[in-house]
C-alpha cells in the first residue's frame, strides 16, 4: 500500500498525519520550518474553551515524531510533484540542518553559547533567537539547526564555538542537503497561513508606535513561554499595561488595503486575548473595538457574553479612526465614535493590539506551480466546492486542509484534516481493489 | 449679461452629478464608524455625522440632507476620505450634495456667494487690501515691492464663461 | 528650474508674507520664477461647493495660462494645488468633460491640453531641490529651536491622487525645518486640520478646531509652528488673536492665552539664509514672533 504526502506540519497536518497512521497508512510529513507545530504551537491558550495551546498540541507532535508510520522531514519543501492520483511521484528538497540528528540531544549548550542574536521567528519578534537555535523548547524534532544566512561561520569563516562546545558532536558545517523521491498515493496540502502586516495603515502606526502590536506578537508577550515571561510589560518601557485596546478587522474587510474578507478568528481570539489580560489582571480595562461581532460557532456567543458579562471585557462598536501616540509617555489615544450612540470620544491606552487578517502565505504560488493546483483570487489554494466538494482541489488525490484554503479555526483545521484523510484513504482503497485513481 | 441658461451645460452639470452619485457607492458602507471617528468637525458638532450622512443618501433620505445646514459644515479635511475602508468619501458626496442644494434653491451660508460674486466681477475671491504689521503700520503690495495683482486680461469675457457655466441649472 | 508662479487669492491679496519670503529665497536655490498674467482664483472652496464646473473651469484656465508660457506651475498654496490636480486628474477621466471646458476655455482665448506639472512648494524644496542644497545655503542654522511642521490636510490628503507628501506619516516638512538646522518631532496632532474650510460656515468651531491644535504644539514644547498654506497660515497666525479674545469659551474653563509664533516656510528659510527679516515679511506676521525672531536672526552675521 502506498502512502500519502502530507504538506505542512501545523495543526492540520499533524491532525491528517495521525489519523492517517493510526489506519495504518504510512505518511510522509512535510515541514518548511525546523519543527513541526505551526501557529498553534505560538498561541497561549485556544478558544473557546481556554485550553493551554502547547499542552494540547505537544502531545500530538510528540506522537508524530513516534509514530512508526509516520517520516517526518522538517526544514524540507516539496520540490516537485509528477504522476497522477493514487501514483503520485514526489521529490522532497531536505535542507542541511549543519546538526546531526542523530547525535543532537537537543541540550541547548551551543545556542547558549552562540553570538549572533535575531529576531525569533517563533516569537514573532517579540524575543531574540541565536544563529544556531531550536525554535522553542517543545520543538519536534528537537533538534538545534544552524541559519547559515546569520552564521558567523558561514558568513564571514569564524567563531565555531557551537562545534567546539557540543558535547554530542553533532555540528557538522560540511551536510548537504539531499533530495529524496517518495511515491505517494495522494497528497494532503496543509500549509496554514500568514498574518496581514499593517504597516499600511498609517493611521494606526504600526510599526512606529512601539506600544502597538499585532495579536501575534500580543500572543506571545502574554504567553509564560514567551520573552516577558507573560507579563504584559509593554515594548515602549517595559511598564505594566493595564488599559489595553483591541482594533478588529485590521486589514479585513477592506477594499482600500489588506483583503475584502472577513478572517473568520479574529473577534474570538480578540476575546480569548482579553479574558487572558482579565484573568492576569481583573483590574485592567479591556475594550474591543469592533464592527460586527462574528462569533458563530458552537459555544462562542455564550464565550463572549460571558467575556463581556462575567469579565467586563468592554465591547465598542465602531472601528476607531486614529491611533495616536504620545511623543514622551507612549501611550496611545484612540479616537472612536460609537456607533450605537453617535458620540466621538477618544480613550487613552498603554497597549493597542491590532487584530490583523489571515492572508495566504506568498509561497503558496510556488506550491500550486509544483502541484497544479488552482488558487483563489486571494491567493490561497482552492478546494473543488465551497458548499459540496470544499476538501477536494481541481487535481484527483490532492486535498486541503486547514486555513492554506482560506480562514478557519483550530476546530474547523482538525475537522478538515480528518476529511481529508477519510478521501485520502478512499482512494487507497480505490486502487487497491483494483479501481482507478 | 443673457439670463439664458445654456441648454449643454446644464446637461454637462447633471451628468456630472449623476455620475458622482451613482459612484458614491453608499449602499456598501458598513456604517463601521471611522469616517465620524476621524473628522475633526463631529467631535465638536454633534449633529455633523459622516457616517449617519452616508446612511441617509443610502436610504434615499437625501432631501433631508439637502435643506439642512450639515452639509455645509464639513471642513474638508478629507481623512474621512482617506481612511474608509470601502472608499466611500463622504467628502466628495458632501460637495455633491452641495451642488445639488444650490441648485435646487435651498438656504446656503452667504459666505460662498460673496466669493462667487467677488470672482465674477473681479477674477479673484478677494481684492488685494492694505494689511496691518504687528508694529499697527498699513502696508499694501505696493508699499512692500510686490507686483500689482493680477486678474483675467478680458474680465466681460471671463464674467460671461463663467458666469454661464455657474448659472447653468438653476440658481445663480 | 523653471516655474509659472500661481499665487492664488488668499497670497495675492493679503498673505503678502509668504509671497514676499517666497520671491526672496527661491532665486537664490536656483528658482526662476515667471509671474503669470491674466490669473483668476482656482475655485477653492467656493466654486467646489457651489458649481463643480465651474471650480473646474477656473483651475483649467489658470493651468491653460502656464501652458501658454511653456511652464509647469508651482503653487505656494493647498487649496490651489488641490484645485488643479483634482482638475487635471477630473478632465483626464472624462473626455467630454475636458472637451467641454476646453471649448469653454477657446471662448476666452485659452488651450489647455493638461500636460503640464503642477508642483507644490514642499515638492519643489524638498524633492526637486533638496535638503542637501538647501542646507549649504543655510548660514544661519536656527539651533536650538524647535518648530512643529504643520503640513495642512492638501498637502498630504486624499493620497489615491498623488500628494506632495505621505498622508499618515508626512515627514517631508519636517526633513525641511532640520535642513535649517532646527529641532522638530513627531506629534499626535500633526495631520490635523486647521479648521479654515469650516470658516464660512461656523463662528467658533472653526476657531476651535484650531485652537486645539495650537494649544496642543504648544504643550509639547515647540518653539513655534510652521506652514506651507496661506489658509493655514491666515488660521493660526492671522486669527490666533480672535482665538485669544475666546479662549475660555473654546475650552470651557479659563485658560492661558495661546502664544505660538506662526510662519510660512520660506520666511524661516530666508532667516537662516542670513537675510533680514524685513525682507521676508515678518512685520506682517500678527502672532508673537518677535522674540524668536529677534533670536535667530540676532545670530546672523
Amino acid at each position: 500500500m502506498k502512502s500519502v504526502l502530507v504538506i505542512g506540519g501545523g495543526i492540520a497536518g499533524i491532525q491528517a498525519s495521525l489519523d492517517l497512521a493510526d489506519r495504518g497508512i504510512k505518511v510522509h510529513l512535510v515541514e518548511k520550518t525546523p519543527s513541526i507545530g505551526g501557529v498553534m504551537a505560538q498561541l497561549d491558550k485556544t478558544f473557546p474553551t481556554l485550553d493551554c495551546s502547547m499542552c494540547i498540541l505537544a502531545p500530538k507532535m510528540i506522537e508524530c515524531f513516534r509514530h512508526p508510520n509516520i517520516t517526518l522531514h522538517t526544514l524540507s519543501e516539496v520540490s516537485k510533484v509528477t504522476g497522477s492520483a493514487g501514483d503520485f511521484y514526489v521529490n522532497i528538497l531536505e535542507k542541511a540542518r549543519y546538526v546531526d540528528a542523530s547525535k543532537c540531544t537537543g541540550c541547548g549548550l551551543c545556542s547558549e553559547k552562540c553570538p549572533v542574536r535575531l529576531p525569533s521567528e517563533f516569537q514573532a519578534g517579540m524575543g531574540t533567537r541565536k544563529a544556531i537555535y531550536m525554535p522553542f523548547p517543545q520543538a519536534v524534532p528537537l533538534v538545534a539547526c544552524i541559519d547559515s544566512e546569520h552564521c558567523l561561520y558561514f558568513q564571514k569563516g569564524v567563531c565555531r564555538v557551537c562545534e567546539k562546545l557540543c558535547p554530542a558532536v553533532a555540528i557538522d558545517y560540511e551536510q548537504q542537503p539531499r533530495e529524496v523521491e517518495v511515491n505517494v498515493s495522494s497528497i494532503i496540502a496543509a500549509t496554514g497561513f500568514e498574518t496581514y502586516n499593517p504597516q499600511e495603515i498609517g493611521e494606526y502606526g504600526y510599526g512606529r508606535y512601539k506600544n502597538v502590536l499585532t495579536a501575534l506578537e500580543f500572543e506571545r508577550l502574554i504567553c509564560a513561554s514567551g520573552p516577558t515571561g507573560g507579563k504584559l510589560e509593554r515594548p515602549s518601557d517595559a511598564k505594566i499595561s493595564h488599559r489595553i485596546a483591541f482594533v478588529q478587522c485590521v486589514g479585513s474587510r477592506d477594499h482600500r488595503v489588506g483583503v475584502p474578507y472577513c478572517s473568520s478568528i479574529c473577534c474570538m481570539y480578540a476575546t480569548k486575548e482579553a479574558v487572558l489580560i482579565k484573568e492576569h489582571d481583573p483590574e485592567s480595562a479591556v475594550t474591543v473595538f469592533y464592527i460586527d461581532l462574528k462569533v458563530f460557532g458552537q459555544g462562542f456567543q455564550d464565550f463572549v457574553e460571558r467575556a463581556r458579562d462575567d469579565w467586563g471585557v468592554r465591547y465598542i462598536r465602531g472601528r476607531p479612526g486614529e491611533i495616536r501616540e504620545h511623543p514622551f509617555t507612549k501611550d496611545l489615544t484612540i479616537w472612536y465614535e460609537n456607533t450605537d450612540t453617535g458620540k466621538v470620544s477618544k480613550t487613552e491606552v498603554d497597549l493597542v493590539v491590532l487584530c490583523t487578517a489571515m492572508v495566504p502565505r506568498p509561497e503558496n504560488k510556488e506550491l500550486a506551480d509544483v502541484l497544479g493546483v488552482e488558487l483563489d483570487e486571494y491567493g490561497f489554494l482552492k478546494a473543488q466546492d465551497p458548499l459540496s466538494n470544499p476538501i477536494e482541489t481541481n487535481i484527483p488525490g490532492i486535498y486541503v486542509c486547514g486555513c492554506c484554503h482560506g480562514p478557519r479555526d483550530i476546530p474547523e483545521s482538525i475537522t478538515e484534516a480528518s476529511g481529508a484523510v477519510a478521501k485520502a484513504a478512499e482512494l487507497i482503497v480505490k486502487v487497491a481493489d483494483g479501481g482507478e485513481g | 449679461m443673457s439670463d439664458d441658461i445654456d441648454k449643454e451645460q446644464v446637461e454637462f452639470v447633471s451628468l456630472l452629478l449623476q455620475r458622482e452619485v451613482s459612484e458614491m457607492d453608499a449602499e456598501v458602507c458598513e456604517q463601521c464608524g471611522k469616517c465620524t471617528s476621524a473628522c475633526p468637525v463631529a467631535i465638536y458638532m454633534e449633529g455633523f455625522n459622516p457616517r449617519r450622512l452616508i446612511a441617509k443618501v443610502a436610504l434615499g433620505r437625501t432631501d433631508e440632507l439637502l435643506e439642512s445646514d450639515t452639509i455645509w459644515t464639513c471642513t474638508s479635511c478629507l481623512k474621512c476620505k482617506e481612511r474608509c475602508p470601502e472608499n466611500i468619501s463622504p467628502y466628495d458626496v458632501i460637495l455633491v450634495l452641495r451642488n445639488l442644494a444650490v441648485r435646487a434653491g435651498h438656504p446656503y451660508p452667504a459666505g460662498y456667494d460673496e466669493t462667487i460674486k467677488a470672482v465674477l466681477e473681479y477674477g479673484v475671491a478677494q481684492q488685494p487690501r492694505m494689511v496691518r504689521t504687528r508694529a499697527h503700520e498699513r502696508r499694501d503690495r505696493a508699499s512692500l515691492g510686490l507686483p500689482p495683482a493680477e486678474k483675467p486680461r478680458d474680465m466681460k469675457k471671463f464674467n460671461e464663461v463663467l458666469g454661464g457655466i455657474v448659472r447653468a441649472g438653476g440658481s445663480g | 528650474m523653471k516655474y509659472a508662479l500661481y499665487l492664488g487669492c488668499t497670497i495675492q491679496a493679503e498673505q503678502f508674507g509668504c509671497e514676499i519670503s517666497a520671491r526672496e529665497v527661491l532665486p537664490r536655490l536656483g528658482v526662476e520664477l515667471v509671474d503669470m498674467e491674466g490669473t483668476s482664483c482656482c475655485g477653492f472652496p467656493a466654486f467646489s461647493s457651489l458649481s463643480t464646473i465651474g471650480w473646474f473651469y477656473l483651475s483649467a484656465r489658470n493651468l491653460a495660462l502656464a501652458e501658454n508660457l511653456g511652464l509647469d506651475i508651482l503653487t505656494l498654496c493647498n487649496g490651489c494645488y488641490a484645485s488643479f490636480v483634482e482638475t487635471k486628474h477630473n478632465l483626464e477621466e472624462n473626455a467630454d468633460l475636458k472637451g467641454f471646458i476646453q471649448e469653454k476655455l477657446r471662448q476666452e482665448g485659452l488651450e489647455y491640453t493638461g500636460d503640464i506639472r503642477v508642483i507644490h512648494i514642499i515638492e519643489l524644496l524638498h524633492d526637486l531641490i533638496g535638503t542637501e542644497k538647501i542646507s549649504e545655503t543655510v548660514t544661519n542654522p536656527l539651533k536650538g529651536i524647535k518648530l512643529a511642521a504643520h503640513p495642512g490636510c492638501h498637502a498630504i490628503r486624499p493620497s489615491s491622487l498623488g500628494r506632495p507628501d505621505n498622508a499618515e506619516n508626512p515627514q517631508k516638512l519636517d526633513h525641511l525645518i532640520t535642513a535649517l538646522g532646527a529641532e522638530t518631532m513627531d506629534y499626535p496632532e500633526k495631520t490635523d486640520c486647521c479648521g479654515s474650510m469650516l470658516a464660512t460656515a461656523s463662528g467658533t468651531t472653526t476657531l476651535t478646531i484650531a485652537a486645539e491644535k495650537l494649544k496642543a504644539v504648544e504643550g509639547y514644547g515647540f518653539d513655534g509652528l510652521v506652514t506651507t498654506c496661506p489658509f493655514c497660515f491666515q488660521m493660526f497666525d492671522g486669527r490666533q488673536g480672535e482665538i485669544n479674545d475666546i479662549i475660555d469659551f473654546i475650552f470651557d474653563t479659563d485658560s492661558e492665552e495661546l502664544e505660538v509664533p506662526i510662519f510660512y516656510y520660506t520666511q524661516l528659510l530666508g532667516l537662516a539664509m542670513g537675510l533680514k527679516p524685513e525682507k521676508l515679511g515678518l512685520e506682517l506676521n500678527l502672532s508673537p514672533v518677535d522674540a524668536l525672531v529677534e533670536k535667530i536672526a540676532g545670530g546672523a552675521k
